[in-house]
């Protein structure tokens, strides 16, 4: 089947402005939008420029946003698309670099203020053991791919740059709630501000926008109980 | 290094609107509306402090105006924003504070049939005493 891709297509060393590019491609139903963009890097235009990595949905590289919606290019078969006309941009909300490439700085130094690693204090004698009730608490938090689709799909994140956004809080989440994590209040403090938790307006463009399907909603809506049993 | 950064408008535009961002932005639009009536009404209240002076005829004037049908077609369209915004305040704080995270879409449907449903019966109760008063010469006995 004939599909048109409309591409947004940018190269700060030479455009002032952005630009649109169509490509028509000869495409199966069951092909991948990744493997179009490949094709279209590939056989037509080299100077296509997005990133992709293992190109199965585990290294969270290629987070674009497909008719309006954030995505990943190499989960999303044409055949889902159910379009003739495939518009594809870079995710909104980050400054473009070059064509679908985003600078993430900022997404990874809000995800640092979180705090996203396990805080121990005294080394165990073997290991870490967890309940199997304890670990489901944080069984869907842990899927995280970290590709920024939730953070640069939400409209409190478009308005306000300096929202930490679904995915850190998601990861304070993860480990505010993990039973190893020695000082949850740690992870806690740094995401009760005006910028942080309660910045969520549960518009849940995020639990939309999730490539691995977890209710970043649900685990912000945990983070927001917790707060409040705190002060009570 | 130079980059190209989209303004937030437009992506508020461009991005696809799903049912949880439907309920975000009828929320927020209902409740901008609701302030901004909330003013006009306690306005239009205050200048019926003149009924001290002249025995009630402002107040009654007013009320006259109030009752036109332009109005309480008015008065219909403020009730479909407070009963929106008040159920969809309902389904905020089940998401908050319940597992409503979980089921956010089907809250926002229920929402929405709840809300036309009271909404209708409203318009009932509203423009049924209308109606009836607009065609009660022709069963009254004392015909005006």
């Amino acid at each position: 089947m004939q599909v048109k891709f409309s591409i947004f297509r940018y190269d700060a060393s030479k455009d002032e402005k952005p630009y649109r590019q169509e490509f028509s491609l000869e495409v199966e139903p069951t092909d991948r939008i990744l493997d179009c963009l490949d094709r279209i890097k590939w056989d037509y235009d080299g100077s296509l420029t997005y990133r992709r990595s293992c190109s199965h949905g585990i290294c969270g590289s290629d987070a674009i946003n497909i008719n309006g919606k954030n995505m990943l290019a190499c989960q999303v078969l044409i055949q889902d698309i159910k379009k003739k006309l495939i518009r594809i941009d870079p995710i909104p909300g980050m400054p473009v670099i070059k064509d679908l490439v985003v600078d993430m700085t900022d997404f990874f130094e809000k995800y640092e203020v979180v705090k996203p690693y396990l805080i121990a204090k005294n080394p165990p004698a073997k290991e870490r053991l967890q309940s199997q009730a304890e670990r489901a608490l944080i069984d869907e938090a842990v899927n995280c791919i970290l590709c920024g689709a939730c953070t640069s799909s939400c409209p409190s994140m478009w308005g306000n740059p300096n929202y930490l956004g679904p995915a850190a809080l998601l990861k304070a989440y993860r480990f505010a709630f993990d039973s190893r994590d020695e000082a949850p209040a740690e992870h806690l403090e740094a995401i009760d501000t005006n910028d942080g938790v309660w910045r969520c307006h549960t518009i849940f463009n995020c639990v939309e926008a999730c490539p691995k399907e977890i209710n970043l909603t649900w685990h912000i809506s945990q983070l927001k109980k917790k707060m409040v049993e705190r002060e009570f | 290094m130079k980059f190209f950064q989209h303004n937030w408008t437009k992506v508020l535009i461009a991005y696809h609107r799903f049912a949880g961002s439907w309920a975000w932005i009828l929320h927020r639009i209902t409740g901008i509306a609701l302030t901004g009536y909330i003013m006009l009404h306690i306005i239009a209240l205050s200048s019926l402090q003149k009924h001290k002076i002249d025995n009630g005829k402002a107040f009654n004037e007013e009320m006259a105006l109030f009752s036109s049908p332009f109005f309480l077609f008015l008065e219909w369209l403020l009730f479909a924003f407070v009963i929106f915004h008040s159920l969809n305040g309902i389904r905020i704080v089940l998401i908050d504070f319940a597992n409503g995270a979980r089921y956010q879409k089907k809250l926002h449907y229920a929402v929405l049939t709840i809300g036309i449903i009271a909404f209708l019966v409203m318009g009932y109760v509203i423009f049924s005493h209308q109606l009836n008063e607009s065609t009660a010469f022709l069963f009254s006995p004392t015909n005006k």
